[in-house]
């Protein structure tokens, strides 16, 4: 690629980012601290033919997962069929037996997912995670794109890529689908959330309200947004931003203050349409990841198009055994763990720390999967100095509406330092935009 | 076979006035195999109007919020029920029979209570029933009864650690120890004869039935027994669940009789 002239902006780019508040909240030490997400004004540029490609993968994925969720709160056949064993479902933090016999509108679970790839140096693209609870990331590319049409025009003129502002009216058509009348809100957990900005910014581009727990009130069996002024007006549909265990206090964590007593209720009775909906997190374990390939055959009767990273899960007694005899190459996860903790490379460990850990594995092994560290493709920034390399990822955003859509950008994440391989905001690393080619 | 009158009331008083309180309530003896419910009447006090459904557990449920200010709310239900119709509840169409496999919340069973189970393990006879009957005796005999040493947070290894507990304990314990042999078990709420509040104990499943057995009384969940509801463990069938803005202490009491009727 030539030199683009929005690289001589990147400071610009970064400064109006400060201005509009695009942060990243982290808790520290019981304290909550925000931090600019750094950006990085070289893009990642995914060839027209490529995107086709993924996009093909990640709607049958996507597919998949959704009837994966959708079997497992009714009939449950994926595991009379023996396909996906028991234990890594009914004891899996995700499953939440409340959500039992519930059909939601349009029979959907996962409305906006949030699935990361790499890009391996084989050139093949590999499916890391399922994002399916409260992904979030795409405000971010959805600003920088923005801003640095602002600051280089010409960079856009020259170039022939896909415009990715329609993600809001993708979202919107997403919302629609579902809704069963009425409003649409955004509901926050507030100010102090990790991903406030986005709840704030995706409010104002689709034109949903920004609420918090506490304007929205359950009567008869409906859901209500309750305006200042006190009038009352009729929800269908609520883009939640706050995890299933928070969302009702009456059903779910009776400590939360955050939630709206009975709203589960209401979605029970099929009188709203909750995005997205309670319980998928069952789909996004990561000891489930490994059986999205199987799924995509048994409900779709397709061959994956896109793969997951080889992945062992030591609850087999031959991955165990093949875990134990490769731990130096392999990279470990618990699966109860999120945002790049819980996370160790076999060959990083200590002596001791390996046999403590091995102790732990054979004890707990349904709680840990193995995957072979896969050489990711790096990708340019630029630094003080010049172009540095730096391993990224690929969060793709895939939203459920009559079909699935699959939006033509995503986030692009890069580690902070060249030694490390987790590319997480919450570890300090910086994103990219993505250009989706368009020729 | 028996026809039982049962009365069931739950006061709460609060020291200061509550303004605004949201209610569950899962109080509600339904027809199943075992028992046919043949009339029931419900008071709300104070009297407000309340939504009804089922949870996912097949549980009848009421639920509302109460607006108006109060300082002591009253649930009360009577009805009368036959009982001992079957000696099993059906397994429905054992889509959630693979559910209550699995440990969970409350039942979830710690180094000491495996412990108890390997000791066990080689007496265990063949049979789910025949393995839930010998746990059941030697819970009994192993577990003593004390009211007040445990709390409705407390989980079936926090109770047998403490070798004392009541009804949910006994409950808790013995699910987590068919768990470990790997056998359907769930939580059972319920009211029977000669209790003064309400009562707790396990359905086990054996070849597609669910047969009730008592820990705390060494005895199978016969005739004696109304079946209110069940779910994984406590929690998932609290009889009472509520949040409210405002008062203070509350004592709550519950008083419960079933007593035997003619037909």
């Amino acid at each position: 690629m030539r030199q683009l002239e929005l690289l001589q902006h990147t400071d610009t780019v970064n400064e109006l980012l400060a201005r509009y508040g695009v942060r990243f909240g982290i808790y520290k030490n019981n304290t909550f601290k925000e931090q600019l997400f750094p950006f990085d004004a070289i893009p990642r540029v995914i060839e027209y033919e490529e995107f086709l490609y993924l996009e093909r993968g990640l709607k049958q994925r996507v597919t998949a997962l959704n009837l994966f969720i959708k079997d497992i709160y009714s009939d449950k056949k994926i595991v009379k069929d023996g396909v996906v064993p028991e234990d890594f479902i009914f004891a899996s933090s995700g499953y939440l037996a409340e959500c039992e016999g519930i059909l939601p509108p349009k029979g959907i679970y996962s409305h906006i997912s949030g699935i990361d790839l790499v890009k391996g140096k084989d050139g093949n693209w590999y499916i890391l995670e399922d994002n399916l609870r409260v992904p979030s990331g795409a405000s971010y590319p959805m600003i920088a794109r923005e801003l640095c049409r602002r600051s280089s025009p010409e960079t856009f003129h020259d170039n022939h890529l896909e415009d990715n502002r329609n993600y809001a009216q993708l979202l919107r058509q997403t919302f629609d689908h579902v809704s069963v009348g009425g409003h649409t809100v955004i509901l926050t957990p507030g100010r102090y959330n990790a991903a406030y900005f986005e709840h704030s910014y995706l409010a104002e581009r689709t034109g949903a309200h920004l609420v918090n727990g506490s304007e929205l009130k359950v009567e008869d069996d409906k859901l209500y947004y309750v305006a200042v002024n006190g009038k009352k007006e009729r929800v269908g549909a609520v883009y939640r931003r706050i995890s299933d265990e928070y969302l009702d206090p009456m059903n779910f964590n009776p400590q939360s203050l955050i939630g709206i007593p009975h709203i589960f209720d209401v979605f029970r009775k099929g009188n709203v349409a909750l995005l997205n909906a309670p319980g998928n997190g069952v789909a996004d374990d990561k000891g489930i990841y490994y059986f999205a390939p199987k799924m995509i055959k048994y409900y779709l009767g397709e061959e994956p198009v896109l793969s997951n990273a080889p992945t062992y899960l030591p609850f087999y007694k031959e991955d165990m055994a093949y875990v134990l005899e490769h731990f130096d190459n392999l990279v470990l996860k618990d699966v109860a763990e999120a945002g790049g903790y819980g996370v160790v490379f076999g060959d990083a460990m200590t002596r001791e720390q390996r046999e403590a850990f091995i102790v732990l594995l054979k004890k707990e092994p349904r709680r840990f999967i193995a995957q072979e560290v896969i050489d990711f493709q790096d990708l340019d920034i630029q630094e003080e100095g010049g172009r540095v390399p730096r391993k990224a990822d690929l969060r793709a955003f895939v939203l459920m509406a009559d079909e699935p859509l699959v939006w033509k950008s995503g986030l692009t994440r890069f580690s902070r330092n060249s030694d490390s391989f987790i590319v997480n905001s919450s570890q300090g690393g910086g994103f990219k935009d993505t250009w989706v080619l368009s020729q | 076979m028996k026809k039982l009158h049962f009365d069931y009331c739950m006061q709460i008083a609060y020291s200061e006035v509550v303004s605004v309180c949201h209610f569950t309530i899962k109080c509600f003896p339904m027809k199943t195999l075992r028992q046919e419910v043949e009339s029931t009447s419900i008071e709300l006090y104070p009297a407000v109007t309340y939504s009804t459904g089922e949870d996912s557990f097949g549980n009848r449920q009421i639920y509302g919020e109460n607006t108006i200010p109060h300082d002591t709310f009253q649930f009360h239900i009577t009805g009368d029920v036959r009982t001992g119709l079957a000696g099993w509840e059906k397994e429905d169409d054992g889509k959630m029979t693979a559910v209550f496999r699995h440990p969970h919340g409350l039942n979830v069973a710690g180094e000491a209570l495996y412990a108890y189970h390997v000791g066990l393990k080689t007496s265990l006879p063949a049979g789910n029933y025949e393995k839930g009957i010998y746990l059941m005796n030697r819970l009994y005999h192993d577990f003593a009864y004390e009211k007040g040493c445990t709390g409705m947070d407390t989980t079936a290894e926090q109770a047998w650690k403490l070798g004392r507990g009541v009804c949910q304990d006994y409950a808790h314990i013995m699910i987590a120890l068919l768990h470990r042999e790997g056998i359907p078990a769930r939580y059972v709420t319920g009211m029977m004869i000669g209790e003064g509040a309400s009562h707790a104990w396990v359905e086990l499943c054996h070849e597609g039935k669910w047969y009730g057995l008592d820990p705390t009384n060494n005895a199978p969940a016969g005739d004696d027994y109304i079946r209110i509801g069940c779910g994984r463990d406590a929690a998932d069938c609290l009889i009472n669940r509520g949040i409210m803005h405002g008062g203070g202490n509350q004592m709550q009491t519950v008083r419960v009789s079933v007593t035997e009727t003619d037909f």
